[in-house]
């Protein structure tokens, strides 16, 4: 862009971008700004195809189980508390993958922990060898 | 079949920027068809090549937003073509010449800035935990357990997180509204794009007046260090502040 606007100097905490990414376009040119009445316009090749809705639907089941995840992984004082071989668990896991495997796999072990009987134990045993 | 594409309408005597590329492979080289006070902003393009690729979209706004950083400019939404120059200058210009005209006049010396905010997640998340305390028990409740079991609940656990950051998007969104009310003409709030979003408010300001805007902005950002990042696009094209009125 050929603007006398500086970008931010100090601070640098707000972020000024000085172009435009596509998501950011999309979201802009598609359904704002001014339209030719339809008569009066030719129709191009290809603008028939971009139908694409840029919005993202916010508030759906993919959302809610990603949140879930989310909150899932995070760590917060009480989980220090009750559960902390699984806090340790995800401090590692969680900063190398974001893979299920690695929930899954402290799930397994917070099963035993909390399971009790013998078999629970000696799985115990064997993890902290 | 050659015919014309518009990017926008400015007024007559505004220079075309010179490092602005328009559409199409390659990319067109950007003039003007002038009407009266009024010209649009076009270049040459070909009917059956085809249009819409990610390239073509990029130059369209960054044609626009050229224009924007120094004059008033009344974008059009993108994929406008007519058949010819003639066309451009008697249906699009001649036929509303007065009212682009008028609207060119009231934007002049403004632009648009487009401020973004975006939590967190794991910031916004915690909050969120710490300030339900049933939704931070269901989650315990959930851990450790197997995916097919928690299925429902894990849906629940996470609607009641969208909720609560919905409630969060709500008020932190007016509360960048407030922010940039001062320094704006108009402000209107955009609809979420994702589920992070924080606030996404459009500003149409006096050029000028982007130093004290950026300011106030960079404060909020500084208290919201960690939980919110805030980005601020622009001079923008006043995408948000034009329309068609039916």
């Amino acid at each position: 862009m050929t603007t006398a606007v500086q970008p931010q100097g100090g601070g640098g905490m707000l972020d000024r971008p000085s172009s435009s990414s596509l998501a950011d376009v999309l979201d802009t040119i598609l359904d704002k700004g001014l339209v030719i009445d339809a008569y009066v316009r030719v129709s191009l090749v290809g603008i028939e195809l971009l139908t694409i809705d840029a919005r993202v639907v916010v508030a759906s089941v993919d959302t809610y189980l990603r949140f879930a995840e989310a909150v899932g992984r995070l760590n917060l004082e009480q989980d220090k508390e009750t559960l902390p071989e699984l806090v340790d668990d995800l401090n590692e896991g969680g900063a190398k993958s974001k893979t299920k495997g690695v929930i899954d796999a402290a799930g397994e072990k917070v099963r035993d922990t909390l399971g009790g009987g013998d078999r629970q134990r000696s799985r115990r045993g064997r993890k902290e060898d | 079949m050659a015919a014309v594409y518009v990017y926008g309408i400015v007024p007559a005597d505004t220079p075309v920027p010179g490092d602005a590329t328009g559409v199409g492979d390659p990319p067109a080289e950007v003039t003007t068809v002038r009407s009266g006070d009024i010209a649009a902003l076009v270049s040459p393009i070909e009917t059956a090549a085809s249009l819409g690729r990610p390239e073509d979209m990029l130059a369209h706004q960054r044609v626009l937003d050229a224009v924007a950083a120094a004059d008033p400019v009344l974008p059009l939404t993108f994929g406008a073509a007519l058949t010819d120059a003639d066309a451009v200058g008697r249906e699009l210009l001649d036929a509303h010449h007065d009212e682009f005209a008028a609207a060119l006049a009231e934007l002049r010396g403004r632009a648009e800035y487009l401020v973004t905010a975006r939590y967190v997640r794991d910031a916004v998340l915690g909050e969120v935990l710490r300030e339900h305390p049933e939704l931070a028990e269901l989650r315990d409740a959930i851990a450790g357990r197997s995916e097919e079991l928690t299925h429902q609940d894990r849906i629940r656990l996470g609607e009641g997180v969208n909720t609560a950051v919905a409630a969060k998007r709500e008020a932190d969104t007016r509360a960048v509204a407030d922010l940039v009310t001062p320094h704006a003409v108009q402000a209107v709030v955009r609809e979420p794009a994702h589920e992070l979003d924080a606030a996404r408010v459009a500003v149409l300001t006096d050029l000028d007046a982007e130093d004290d805007l950026t300011g106030s902005l960079a404060e909020l950002a500084e208290d919201w260090r960690g939980r919110v990042e805030i980005r601020v696009r622009g001079p923008l094209a006043p995408y948000d502040f034009v329309a068609t009125v039916r």
